[in-house]
This record gives structure tokens, sequence and C-alpha cells, in this order.
């Protein structure tokens, strides 16, 4: 590597540069691609534009009923009404979140699907997931779906050892059956192709997309195959240079360009067991898949899959803008789903009790100059969630004054000083040091002190709620 | 009345736990009597309700030697028109 040493003189000044081009404040980081892009393909250079993708109709795809029930006893029916209908208000007029998929083998799985559509929203298409059985396309078609995954395994793990076909052949063949089948139906086919990051994939994932593809030649636009790229394992990885079958760029460079697969035609489904998920979900995106595959809170089978939050603060940061995101809905959703058991640990990302939480003291003290030095973005703003001090023993007098004044809701001139809220850090310092206390201080315990030390602001307080 | 020397240092003795025979005008509060985070806090707070007096938080605990707080408090008491012993 070339020396490539130079000298970096200071830009002196006396105003801040806040980098508001990327950071501003009101919505999540913004992401700047400049490309191209370049990426070494079987000996040659290929390039990929991702700037591109803040124009291209790129999507979020849920699969919290299917992918996301099977790692979890079932919902109810109510229950997944009640969450698809806050899936709706999330996604917004553009339908972000495009689709969702269904079970559709029991009498619940049906009926939730109908009292769903019921509700009468676009987005998010319902969408069906069958086993690769022609029979069950009798299933699908009775519930008027247009669209239904199905189980088209890849690696050998699957073909041989797991569902014992005598050749890689007779899969293929076995699998072109079905789909033939789906066409039929007048049902568009989304082959799933399960553990592609661990398939053979010249011998076998290509040359069964290019026989989809020309079958697809076959059908009206609406009905041609869609692929979706399963990452079972997790074996998925971004980096440039990664070879096959484990590289998401070659992988999707294989379909898109060589196959002819649209890009709105692909889509990738991730796991999380490498923690590359939501990574490798984006990285997607950019390569040339329009829709990436996701479940709420990431829950999902075994690890999990790519949060679907965590997809819609990664679009609007490409996009630049909210394009009509209900980003609210994220904390109603969080909300509801904890309600109903599951469990969002604390500091998980956008929806965890303290994922904006800080406990240490210095850090509250920044943010109680000035709250974006210590908070993503306009948490309050886009997800109704103000940034907090959790207090312990680390939280000094600043984190306790900014507690107090989250707590009283008091802004600017009338919050209240480092000096007036000496007796409530003195109580808090007293329980560690004197009390021998080793857990953080709860918000009740707080609210006791709080009435007790300042009742004045308690009375306000009281008055305005 | 005790001057404003003697009732700094009186409260200091108090807050930090220390003898006012020990206290020294040019200690440091933090480096040399041990005040921590919150007693500097407390150390202000205290210093206004003795004297009567409201000072900027953010003056009041850039102050560092025990000297200059006597200085400071004298300076807010003439500002506030609060009667001192200097």
């Amino acid at each position: 590597m070339s020396k490539v040493k130079k000298k970096h003189p200071l830009a002196d000044s006396k105003r801040p540069n806040l980098v508001e081009d990327i950071f501003p404040y009101s919505l999540p980081p913004l992401i700047h691609l400049e490309g191209p892009v370049t990426e070494i393909i079987d000996g040659k250079s290929v390039e990929f534009d991702f700037g591109a993708v803040k124009d291209r109709p790129i999507y979020i795809t849920d699969t919290t009923f299917r992918d996301g029930q099977q790692a979890r006893p079932p919902y109810t029916l109510e229950q997944m009404v009640k969450i698809y209908d806050l899936l709706a208000k999330l996604s917004g007029p553009n339908g972000v979140i495009r689709q969702t998929e269904f079970f559709l083998y029991t009498k619940n799985d049906r009926d939730t699907l109908d009292r769903c559509r019921e509700l009468g929203h676009t987005y998010p298409e319902c969408t069906g997931w069958i086993r690769a059985v022609k029979g069950d396309f009798r299933l699908v078609k009775e519930a008027g779906l247009k669209e239904t995954g199905m189980l088209t395994s890849c690696s050998d793990y699957h073909i041989f050892q797991k569902l014992k076909f005598r050749s890689r052949k007779d899969c293929l063949e076995s699998y072109c059956e079905v789909v033939d089948a789906a066409f039929e139906a007048g049902v568009r086919p989304r082959c799933h192709l399960e553990d592609v990051t661990r398939s053979d994939i010249e011998g076998f994932v290509l040359p069964f997309v290019d026989r989809l593809m020309e079958m697809s030649e076959q059908v009206p636009e609406e009905l041609t195959a869609k692929i979706r790229l399963c990452d079972t394992m997790g074996f998925g990885i971004s980096y440039p240079g990664a070879e096959l079958p484990r590289s998401i760029p070659k992988l999707i460079y294989k379909l898109n360009r060589e196959c002819g697969v649209p890009s709105d035609r692909l889509e990738w489904h991730g796991h999380n067991d490498f923690h590359k998920v939501h990574v490798n979900a984006g990285t997607a995106w950019l390569y040339g898949c329009d829709f990436i595959n996701t479940t709420l809170f990431g829950f999902g089978e075994r690890t999990g899959n790519p949060p679907l939050e965590g997809a819609i603060f990664e679009y609007i940061a490409l996009k630049g803008d909210l394009c009509g995101i209900n980003t609210m809905a994220i904390t109603e959703l969080a909300e509801y789903m904890r309600s109903i058991g599951l469990p969002i640990p604390d500091n998980y990302p956008f929806a965890g009790r303290a994922f904006n939480t800080t406990r240490a003291g210095i850090h509250a003290g920044g943010l109680r100059q000035d709250e974006q030095i210590y908070n993503i973005f306009d948490t309050t703003a886009l997800l109704g969630r103000p940034p907090r001090v959790a207090i312990t023993d680390k939280s000094g007098a600043d984190g306790v004054a900014h507690w107090l004044n989250e707590f009283f809701g008091l802004k600017g001139d009338d919050r209240i000083n480092k000096i007036r809220v000496h007796k409530l850090a003195r109580w808090v310092i007293d329980q560690y040091d004197v009390e021998g206390r080793l857990t953080a201080i709860s918000d009740q315990e707080l609210e006791v002190k709080a009435k007790e030390l300042y009742p004045d602001y308690w009375e306000k307080y009281k008055s305005s709620k | 009345m005790a001057t404003v020397e003697e009732r700094v240092k009186a409260i200091t003795a108090q807050v930090l736990k220390l003898n006012v025979e020990d206290i020294k005008l040019e200690h440091s509060f933090t480096a040399d009597l041990g005040a921590e985070s919150v007693q500097s806090i407390e150390l202000v707070a205290m210093f206004e309700e003795e004297f009567g007096i409201e000072m900027d938080e953010d003056a009041a605990l850039s102050v560092e030697i025990v000297g200059d707080a006597i200085k400071f408090i004298t300076d807010v008491c003439k500002e506030q028109g609060v009667e001192v012993e200097e």
C-alpha cells in the first residue's frame, strides 16, 4: 500500500459545525451514498450504484405472523388483527411495509387472514406461506390470495439430508412442478430459496432460477415467480470480496444480472445467528434486492430476523424522508407486544424501555445542556420517547436534575437547576454509600421522594395531569 | 456577627465533615478538602441559605478555592443588598 501521508490543518472556528446535513435531528441520521462501488466477480470488475437506492422503489415486507410466530406460542386471532392494524398504521399511505405473510393451515389461520383483510388496508398486502406441495395451492386459492411463499430449499443439507431427494435433478423437477401448479391455480409463487447461503450456487441455485425465469416467460407478469433469498442460518456476509455462497453482493448480482431476475422480484430474508442480520438486509437493498423481509422487534426462529423497526429507520435514512411512515406506531407496537408477553429487552434499539436512557452522570450533564448531545435523533417527535436518565450512584446531580425536570415536565427557564436538587441528590448518594444499595432507583421510588422534597412542584405537576 | 470567612468555613466543615481549623483559605474544595460532586452542590445550596442570596449555578460551581468562594459570596451579597461582616 503506498503512503498517502499528508498534513491536516485545523479548521478553526468559533461556531460549532453540527453536521446537520447528515444529522438533522428531526429525522434519523441520513445515509448519503456515493457511487459507484466495485466488486470483483468471476475476475471481472462489476459496478453497483448505491446512490440509486434513494430513488429506487425499495420496500419492507413482514413475516411476524410466520417466521415470527414459529419462535413463540401462537398469537390469538385478536392479537394478530391488532398487530396487523398497527403494521398498516406504521407503514403509512405509501405502503412502505408492502406485504405480510400468513399460515393457511388451520381454521384459526384462515379466520385471522379474513379478519385482517376486513380492516380494508391496502398495505401490508396479505400473502400466504405453504410447503412446496401441489395440494396446498387449494388453500391459497380458497383464501383468495394472489401470492404465496413456498419452500424451495437449495442447499444439499436440505435437498439430500432433510428432504431425501435422490438427486438434485429430482429436486429441481419437483419444485418446478409445484411452481407450475401455482401458475395453473393463478397464484403467484414466491420461491423461498432456503439455506441459499450454504448452497451450490453455480451447480443448483442458478440453474433452478434460470428455469424459473423461463417458466415465468410463459405466464402473465402478475404471476411471474418471485425469489426470496433465505439466509436460513445467518451465514450471509455483506463485505465486498467475500466468496460465494456467503457473499450477499455476489449472490444478488448472479440472480439479478446473470439470471435476469428483476429487482422488484427479489427479496432478502435473514437470520441473526452471527449478529449480522440488519446490516445484511440493508446490504441486500443496496446491491439490488427491492424487498427485505423482517419481523417486529426481530423476533423469529432462533436468533430472529431483521428487525422491522430497524429497517424502517434504515429506509428513512436512505430516502432522507419519512415517506409517510408513522414512526410513532413503533412505540404503540412495542407497548402492545409487551402487554401480550413478548419480551423486549430494556436496551433494545428504538423500542426497549431504556433505549434512550443514560445512566452516567457525565452524559446526564450533557443531556441537561442540550439533549442532542446524547440522543440519537428527536425520539420525542418520532417515537414519543424523550431521552431519560436512570438514577444510580453514577448519575450525579446532573442526572437527578434531568430526571426531576423530565418528571415534572419543566422546560427552559422553568427547569429546576442543579443546586435546587441537592436534597434529592443527597438521598440518592446515601442510598448507595450509607444503605449499601446495589440496584438502580426506580421511577416509583423517585416519585415518592420528589413529592416529599418538592411539594410545590408536585402540586403543579398533579394539577397539570 | 461572624465574618463571611468564618461562616463559609463553618458551612464547609459541616458539609464536608471536617474541623473548621483544618480549612485554609488556599484550599481547593475538591483536591484538598475532598468535596465530591454532590457535596459541591450542597455547599452552594447551603451558602445560599446561610447568606439569603441566590447565586448563578455555573459561576458558583466554577469557584474552586475557599478564599475565592469568600470573595465571590461577598460580592454577590453586595449586589443583592445583603449586609455581611467582612
